[in-house]
């Protein structure tokens, strides 16, 4: 029997869906068999980042509403065999699935899987409720900027209202070197505010939007801030004990350098 | 043996509880449990007033009921039949304004309270734990937020501008004692109090200053 995580945020735009496909995939990786579940009916993205858009012929609605299988409608990856996606609809709306619907497709999913990915649609309205109603688990993904953190503490008010009280938390977009100047929320204030367990913390990476585009997750490339990251992540949900990723290692051979020799300007402290 | 010794009916609100006369007392709270685990997902979320009819409880009773009901759901204001109604009071005297600021009726809430999240309550308030930013605590008597005060809180909301809110830390969006209104000033980077602080009216002004 497997488990069912949610992916969730409150705000767009957090990176739930680059979250979603990255976790999964690094679960993968692990050799766990994943399925992704995208619970964003009418606005659907989850088969574009992982470059399965073309492979869709039945989607979720449809297996709700019983027009096929559960099997048929899940799109196996390219890359990996035991990784599946569960498309959303894309020409309905969060109102064709009811959270009862979603319940039973979660059970059913996790009889077969080791993990069930749901990733979330923004908001705090039906499709929110759908997204956590079979939920086992919940990961909150939020930024380290005030409007995303406060809406991040409204979610995790109501997913304790649905019965999922200790979420995790991913930082999702750290960018070391404005919280070094002190022009970004660092992981501590965050941390005060929410008062849940940290999962982990992402540092901001421009491969993200590469690999986004070409619909490959970043976590493949071993090689990049991000899918190291997304790695770690994966590894701490299946229990391992890895130390947040010490961010400051980003600095390259030359800095070091540069700082034996006293030649940095923005001196660490 | 009957049936049943508590009968529930729905009100705005919350919940009317009949006891039968005569009824074993550990036997109505049980049954009055089981009802309330029934519909658990019902009351999630939301505060439930209680108004119990039938038989009178002995003080004792009342307090062993009203603590195992408090262990399943939010309890707002509980009435017993045999207590003169709210209202009659309202009725025959001022305003209702809550008077119990040096004792009297309070709830303890357990924090964090999150955005979005609003405590109201008649009397006295206790927080255990931060009130975030967007939460919000409304309270007839005191406010003691044994944590960070980042969102709003209302003391004193009946009208008694004698109430005042404690609390670990002050960052409060808005708090507010009585009818005056205060918010933090806009250049404050650097007030970062680590010490507990109180607010009170003083000569229809808001202050604040540490509890000594």
């Amino acid at each position: 029997m497997g488990e069912v995580i949610v992916i969730t945020s409150g705000k767009g735009g957090v990176g739930k869906t680059t979250t979603t496909a990255n976790i999964g995939t690094a679960l993968a990786l692990e050799g766990k068999s994943v399925v992704m579940v995208d619970a964003d009916i009418g606005l659907r993205n989850l088969d574009v980042v992982l470059g399965l858009e073309n492979r869709i012929v039945y989607d979720l609605v449809d297996v709700v509403e019983g027009t096929c299988r559960l099997k048929q409608a899940l799109v196996r990856d390219k890359r990996f065999d035991k990784m599946y996606l569960m498309p959303a609809a894309q020409t309905r709306d969060k109102n064709a699935v009811s959270p009862e619907q979603m319940q039973k497709l979660c059970n059913d999913l996790k009889e077969q899987f080791d993990f069930v990915l749901i990733d979330s649609p923004a908001g705090i309205e039906h499709g929110f409720k759908n997204a956590v109603a079979g939920a086992d688990r919940a990961i909150v993904v939020t930024v380290p900027e005030v409007s995303a953190v406060r809406d991040a503490d409204r979610i995790i008010g109501m997913l304790a209202t649905n019965d999922l009280s200790n979420p995790l938390l991913i930082i999702n977009r750290l960018r070391v070197d404005l919280v070094k100047r002190g022009d970004m929320m660092n992981i501590d204030d965050t941390n005060e505010i929410l008062g849940i367990d940290l999962l982990g913390v992402v540092p901001d990476d421009e491969n993200i939007v590469i690999s986004t585009n070409r619909g490959e997750p970043v976590v493949i490339d071993e090689d990049t801030m991000a899918g190291r990251a997304f790695r770690n992540i994966a590894k701490r949900l299946l229990g391992e004990d890895i130390p947040i990723m010490d961010l400051d290692e980003e600095d390259t051979f030359l800095d070091k350098i540069k700082r034996l020799l006293g030649m940095d300007k923005n001196k660490k402290h | 043996m009957k049936d049943a010794s508590v009968l529930f009916k729905g009100m705005r609100g919350g919940l009317k509880i009949h006891i039968e006369d005569n009824s074993d007392m550990d036997r109505v709270r049980q049954e009055i449990i089981d009802r309330l685990r029934e519909g658990r997902h019902f009351f999630d979320g939301t505060t439930v007033n209680l108004v119990f009819t039938g038989q009178a409880l002995a003080p004792l009773d009342r307090a062993k009921l009203i603590e195992a009901i408090a262990d399943e759901i939010e309890i707002g204001d509980v009435e017993f039949g045999g207590e003169p109604k709210r209202q009659e009071i309202h009725k025959s005297g001022k305003p209702h304004m809550f008077t119990g600021i040096e004792e009297g009726m309070t709830r303890f809430v357990k924090g964090p309270v999150r955005n979005g999240q609003r405590i109201f309550y008649e009397g006295n308030v206790v927080v255990m734990g931060d009130v975030n930013p967007g939460g919000e605590i409304i309270a007839g008597g005191n406010i003691i937020i044994l944590g960070t005060l980042r969102g709003l809180a209302h003391a004193g909301a009946t009208g008694n501008s004698d109430s005042v809110i404690v609390c670990f830390k002050f960052c409060p969006t808005q708090i507010r004692i009585g009818t005056i209104i205060s918010r933090p000033p806009e250049e404050e980077d650097d007030i970062n109090p680590v010490y507990p602080e109180i607010a009170y009216i003083k000569d229809d002004m808001l202050v604040i200053e540490p509890v000594k």
